[in-house]
């Protein structure tokens, strides 16, 4: 799973959002590093809906601007806890080597 | 106009990038994000959205959202409708040129360059490209499909000298090198290749002999003259043709139609992709007969190229060689023409009636 996928559907995990609240979610999320532009969220929109990880939630209209929500599907949740999952093992590997490397004797 | 409404309808005509169908159920909360995502006083996107929404578009057009290798395919379908397409333009472009030069300026030219020989009757041609020498007409067009389509080839005026030469094969080259160069002809290096005559049908005295071929340009003249050291009185030493280089519609012509080309073949192959996504066996027919037309037409430009292109380095060429020979046609008209058949086949197919898929589908 590539970072923006991951991202999108971390940003769903609490919650069904728009596609702005999403693109904010993100780049607070990556502390600023990933900034989704519009084609790029919504091809991945797309993706996600065709894999049957997102689903459409409901609409909403706030100043005349439309909103539609999305959220996260059963599918969506095991997605994102495997990549998880996946990512903890990686990480705890990858400290657990650090902490070695540190530990020896310059 | 607010700037709001400039901006909305800025992003607005880039959305023309997506399908229809898919603006339809989407344009308006795309437009709330990128207007929502805007600083106020912004009037015009940035390139980097342009670009993305661009890209993005382009890339909804092919349908099949989770599919990992649908624009590997549709590179294809683009590239090789780009190349037919630019072929086909520039053999339209090909109809600018001169006609291959008549008798008058055939004769001018040759008594300029090679004085003294007698070069017997000119031969000129019936049209800019011939088959077997006849002009392509609906009578011969079955010999092109049918086998013989590498005999399509530009024509050329000629004319030849037979006999013993009268002065060594060196010296006529050489006079005529610097006829050429003084007649203001751009001059390449002769080609000179060895070979064996014989006197008699026993061939008991073997004699070696050399073939130089010389090749020049000016304007849109390309001169090939072939200068042999035999010395049979039936046999030709002096052998001259006279052609046309491309004129200069071509390259623009050629350009454009490519781009044109790749432009169709990206809309066309989405417009397939998506009319036959989710359709098992309508679908699964024309991805069949789609993969066979790539086949098809990719196969005949894989094995030419790279030959034509080896040619192309070895030998003084004062032109390229015309695109279409590039793409191994009209020899393998026949493989392009069942190609086209598969096509229209399964864009036939996608014409079908089709099952309702997103972006209708995720937002119904």
């Amino acid at each position: 799973m590539r970072e923006p996928t991951f991202l999108i559907l971390t940003a769903l995990a609490n919650g069904p959002r728009h596609g702005y609240g999403i693109v904010r979610e993100v780049a607070d999320l990556s502390a600023g590093r990933v900034t989704l532009l519009a084609g790029t969220l919504y091809t991945a929109l797309d993706r996600l809906a065709a894999e049957g990880l997102i689903a459409h939630d409901h609409d909403e209209t706030v100043d005349g601007r439309l909103r539609r929500y999305y959220r996260l599907t059963g599918g969506g949740i095991t997605a994102l806890e495997a990549e998880t999952a996946r990512l903890r093992q990686l990480t705890t590997a990858a400290e657990a080597r650090l902490r070695h490397l540190r530990s020896r004797p310059a | 106009m607010p700037t709001t409404e400039v901006l909305a309808r800025r992003y607005r005509r880039l959305l023309r990038c997506y399908p229809r169908d898919w603006r339809r159920a989407r344009a308006a909360e795309v437009i709330a994000l990128l207007l929502d995502a805007a600083p106020a006083g912004r009037t015009r996107p940035t390139a980097r959205e342009a670009v993305d929404l661009v890209r993005a578009g382009l890339r909804c057009r092919l349908g099949r959202p989770a599919s990992r290798t649908v624009v590997a395919w549709a590179a294809l379908a683009t590239v090789i409708c780009g190349l037919f397409a630019g072929a086909l333009a520039s053999r339209a472009a090909w109809e600018t040129s001169r006609p291959q030069p008549d008798r008058a300026e055939a004769a001018a030219i040759l008594s300029e360059v090679f004085p003294g020989h007698d070069l017997g009757d000119i031969d000129t041609p019936p049209a800019l490209f011939v088959v077997y020498g006849h002009p392509l007409t609906l009578r011969n067009v079955r010999s092109v499909l049918l086998g013989d389509g590498g005999e399509y080839q530009e024509s050329a005026t000629g004319a030849g000298a037979t006999g013993a030469p009268p002065v060594p094969a060196e010296q006529i080259v050489a006079v005529a090198r610097l006829r050429l160069t003084d007649g203001g002809w751009r001059v390449y290096d002769p080609e000179v290749s060895g070979g064996v005559s014989c006197a008699d049908k026993l061939c008991a005295t073997p004699m070696e002999i050399t073939d130089t071929t010389l090749v020049a340009r000016r304007g849109d003249t390309i001169l090939n003259a072939s200068i042999s050291s035999q010395t049979a009185v039936d046999a030709t030493y002096l052998a001259v043709e006279l052609h046309r280089a491309p004129p200069p519609a071509v390259v623009p012509a050629g350009v454009l139609g490519a781009l044109l080309g790749a432009a169709a073949g990206w809309l066309v192959f989405g417009w397939a992709s998506r009319r036959t996504e989710g359709r098992r066996v309508s679908g699964t027919a024309a991805s069949i007969l789609f993969g066979v037309t790539m086949v098809l037409w990719w196969l005949p430009v894989l094995l030419t190229a790279p030959y034509l292109f080896t040619h192309h380095l070895a030998e003084p060429h004062p032109a390229w060689h015309p695109p279409w020979e590039w793409l191994g046609q009209p020899t393998a008209s026949l493989l392009f023409l069942v190609g086209a058949v598969c096509a229209l086949l399964a864009l036939g197919l996608a014409a079908g009636p089709r099952r309702d898929r997103s972006p209708v589908a995720l937002v119904g």
